[in-house]
């Protein structure tokens, strides 16, 4: 999320940039790998708005921003397992890390997780499934809303067999693993470490098994880490140290990289500095590919969107294409259904999905006697820009419409009261049963959907439970095509943020593409190197 | 080092006296009476920003628990947080502590608030402190010429430079000085704080930009200010023509006798300019990545850390109170008519 400040700084930012750097030439891209080479310290950016922000520490079983700190986590803990992706972004699949493998039994009631032997956490105790089994248990029993949500047997859920570790569900849950790259729980805490530290040291200066150690925290300002030399990987990392640092917004970051104060900045999403950084061969410029699309959610459960005429309205005023060109540059996909191009099940277009056209929906708007929506969303560049569009095209075809943004809080109390009519939000996720994806917009229990549809329940139910790929795309396609027929809820685009590389520096997730698991990319640290 | 001289009974007898005098000193009066003064503001400021934080909307356990989180949990949050208690008890159990010295612990982190806020009021001090001395020092001597002749080329372009300087905001100043210095020559770092400790050259380099950045504005404003003061003294008041009819020189007449007098209206706008600073580093913190408390308060009030935001204000009002009582007591310095111990 990010705050009126940056969004105020990014503003005034591109203008000087523009204004006063001149173009290199255009088009850069991911340089060429070459053989790695070791040492070197790299400082990366995040902004202060979403992963520069680490309030509550570096905890696993207590950090309620994870999702965000993803570069944080995976440096210290690395992962039982992780997202990876050809160079392209494309062929994106879950594979173990400190995992060695994985195998469901009972239909997917049951998942045994294997752990990679002989490995020791950056303290020097092992890394076992003992140790994997107590930080789980101490997940799940946590306040955190990081807490995973697996639905376990209430007695023995989670058992360790030898050096595996056994969940037991009450029903079956397929995308657990998948999910496991969006949950805390696939970071795992020294247990020694942890005892011996207590809480409230450890959640500043955390032990884990990733490629990185502590060397000092200054919580939501900078982490400084070093190599990890207990690493299971042999010759990794490649770097001696990797300083994590939070700045205030895309420009100062973009800035700072240019000076050569940092040579990595995650997730720039200031659409004319992204144009500007991608003339400039003095960086290394990589969109990563979109998993999340925006929604318009429409509250189904009360007027006007009560009424499918209403929101029919809304899929024929709606011109995607005019956002994505005049705000967007055309860099963002169209989406009709709730999983970008980067995520699994994807699918370009929905058969008989309504697309803008202005003369339906000023008849169905007649038809109604007149349409008026307040449409919200939450306080962030991108979707502001996307809701200011939304209310001028609603206008012109007759539709009275008023827009405001919200801070978290007041968002969720809307959310809350039901009293919202429309929002745009984000839905879905790399997989769209893990953590906040599809169900969270269009589930009947969700809080946060305008959606009570048992059939539609049914089918993400389903989907999320069935291990076979081909089985769960076709109930996801089924999904996708029931909420368009029945106009729930129109997709705008599939964003993502876009990761900024100095000259020299290469890795997955910086000069290559990894889908966003949720919102940003899974950097994977202990592979990136520098140029000496 | 140690005295081996003998205390005389001289000197023993002289010693009360010198007490004595230093305790009625109009200065030390002045110091007490306004630090006494100063209790009842600070506690006036942390009733008031412990209200305000009170009735503002947002919840620090539901943004850190996120918007999943059920009632029960943001129930428990409270609880672990102490914000199921009562405001009163809340705020008298905070006082407590602050009186002891011991700001509480962040609502978000766990973290004890006092030692944080040290080591980053030491970042701030700098940056403010830095930004104060760059300003002024430029501002003086640049007015000083300016009023010497005015409307002559040197006025003009002092007053192009101000003007230009006051209708810009410091991010803006601050991104160009980064694009230029940083960027294009390499001169100063872009982002980050070298601590004085690893060396006081790299320390400046660190903190010139975000000094600048917030002292630009404030030394165009300077500038006017002094130059426009200046030259009304020049031009119409009677000590300026008694020590011009005295034969005095213009130089001396401007630097001796009109400077003194417009330097009160300085120190005033100077000291009213605290507030305007500490709003200033809380952006400028941010663009620099600099650890200071500007930083932590935009922080603490985006996660609804109360403690955080609560401790912060109260350090910015002592430092407030602290830098008025400078300001009063340089005007008995400038001007030693002034008996504040009289009054």
């Amino acid at each position: 999320m990010r705050t009126r400040l940056q969004q105020l700084i990014a503003c005034v930012g591109v203008i000087l940039v523009v204004a006063a750097c001149g173009g290199g030439p255009a088009g850069t891209s991911a340089g060429p790998a070459g053989p790695p080479q070791q040492g070197g310290s790299l400082t990366t950016l995040v902004t202060s708005g979403f992963a520069g922000s680490w309030p509550s520490g570096l905890d696993p079983a207590t950090n309620t921003t994870g999702g965000a700190n993803l570069s944080h986590m995976n440096a210290i803990f690395s992962g039982l397992f992780k997202l990876v992706a050809d160079d392209d972004g494309g062929n994106a699949r879950v594979e173990p890390e400190l995992a060695s493998g994985y195998e469901f039994e009972d239909g997917g009631k049951t998942v045994k997780v294997s752990i990679r032997e002989g490995i020791e956490f950056s303290d020097g105790t092992p890394f076992d499934a003992e140790a994997v089994a107590f930080n789980w248990e101490r997940a799940v029993d946590s306040s955190c809303t990081c807490a995973p949500r697996w639905p376990l047997v209430e007695e023995g859920g989670i058992t360790v067999e030898g050096n595996t570790v056994v969940l037991k569900f009450t029903q079956p849950y397929a995308a657990v693993i998948n999910s496991m790259v969006v949950s805390n729980a696939n970071w795992i805490a020294s247990p020694t470490a942890l005892e011996k530290m207590g809480e409230e040291k450890f959640k500043m200066k955390p032990v884990g098994a990733g490629p990185f150690k502590v060397v000092s925290n200054r919580l939501s300002s900078e982490l400084r880490l070093t190599r990890n030399e207990n690493y299971h990987k042999q010759g990794r990392p490649y770097l001696d140290e990797l300083i994590i640092k939070s700045v205030g917004g895309d420009q100062p970051a973009y800035q700072a990289v240019l000076a050569g104060q940092a040579q990595v900045f995650e997730g720039m999403v200031t659409t004319p500095l992204i144009d500007q950084a991608q003339g400039n061969p003095q960086v290394t410029v990589t969109p990563q590919p979109p998993t999340s699309p925006y929604v318009i959610q429409l509250n189904t459960k009360k007027a006007p969107f009560d009424e499918q005429k209403a929101r029919e309205a809304i899929y024929y005023a709606t011109d995607v294409e005019a956002i994505r060109k005049g705000l967007f540059g055309n860099r963002y996909p169209a989406a009709q259904t709730f999983t970008g191009p980067g995520g699994m099940f994807h699918d370009d277009t929905v058969p008989g999905y309504r697309t803008y056209d202005p003369e339906k929906a000023r008849q169905l708007v007649k038809e109604l006697g007149g349409l008026t929506v307040h449409l919200g969303t939450i306080k962030q560049y991108v979707a502001e820009q996307i809701n200011t569009a939304l209310q001028s095209q609603w206008e012109e075809v007759g539709i009275k419409t008023t827009i405001d943004s919200h801070e978290l809080n007041s968002l969720i109390g809307n959310f809350n009261s039901g009293e919202w009519e429309a929002m745009l939000q984000t839905a879905g996720a790399w997989d769209p049963a893990a953590g906040v994806g599809v169900g969270f917009r269009f589930d009947s229990e969700a809080p946060f959907s305008g959606v009570a549809d048992p059939e539609l329940d049914t089918l993400l139910d389903d989907a999320a439970a069935t291990i076979e790929p081909q089985e769960r795309d076709e109930l996801y396609a089924e999904a996708g095509k029931l909420i368009s027929d029945k106009a729930y809820a129109p997709f705008i685009l599939a964003f993502a943020p876009t990761n900024i590389a100095a000259e020299g520096v290469h890795g997955p997730g910086v000069t290559t593409k990894i889908p966003p698991v949720l919102v940003n990319t899974g950097i994977q640290w202990d592979e990136v190197w520098m140029s000496q | 080092m140690t005295t081996t001289e003998p205390v005389t009974d001289d000197a023993r007898e002289a010693a009360p006296g010198a007490v004595a005098r230093l305790v009625h000193s109009p200065s030390v009066r002045l110091i007490a009476r306004r630090l006494v003064a100063a209790v009842p503001i600070v506690l006036g400021v942390s009733i008031l920003t412990f209200i305000v934080l009170s009735l503002i909307p947002g919840d620090a356990a539901q943004l850190l628990l996120g918007p999943e989180a059920t009632p029960e949990q943001i129930a428990a949050m409270h609880r672990q947080m102490g914000l199921d208690q009562p405001p009163v008890q809340r705020y008298l159990g905070w006082l407590g502590g602050a009186l002891t010295g011991d700001l509480g612990n962040s609502l978000v982190s766990g973290q004890p608030v006092t030692g944080e806020l040290g080591s980053r009021l030491a970042v701030t001090g700098e940056l403010v402190g830095l930004a104060f001395v760059l300003s002024l020092g430029l501002a003086i001597p640049v007015a000083l010429l300016a009023a010497y002749k005015p409307n002559r080329l040197f006025d003009r372009v002092s007053m192009l430079v101000s003007i230009t300087g006051l209708a810009v905001a410091n991010y803006v100043i601050a991104l160009l000085l980064v694009l230029v210095f940083a960027v294009q020559f390499a001169f100063f770092p872009a982002i980050g704080f070298v601590p004085i400790g690893q060396g006081i050259g790299e320390n400046l380099r660190s903190m010139l930009l975000p000094a600048v950045s917030i002292a630009f504005p404030l030394f165009c404003f300077y500038t006017r200010f002094l130059r426009g003061d200046l030259v009304d003294q020049l031009r119409g008041e009677d000590y300026i023509v008694t020590a011009r009819a005295k034969g005095i020189g213009p130089g001396q007449v401007l630097l001796r006798h009109a400077f003194r007098n417009s330097s009160f209206g300085l120190l005033t706008v100077v000291g009213l300019n605290l507030g305007t600073l500490i709003g200033a580093t809380v952006i400028i913190e941010q663009i620099f990545a600099l650890p200071g408390i500007g930083q932590l308060l935009l922080q603490a009030i985006n996660t609804r850390d109360f403690v955080v935001v609560q401790a912060c204000v109260v350090v910015f009002a002592v430092v407030a109170v602290l830098a008025n009582l400078v300001t009063d007591l340089l005007y008995a310095v400038l001007d030693p008519r002034i008996r504040y111990g009289n009054r």
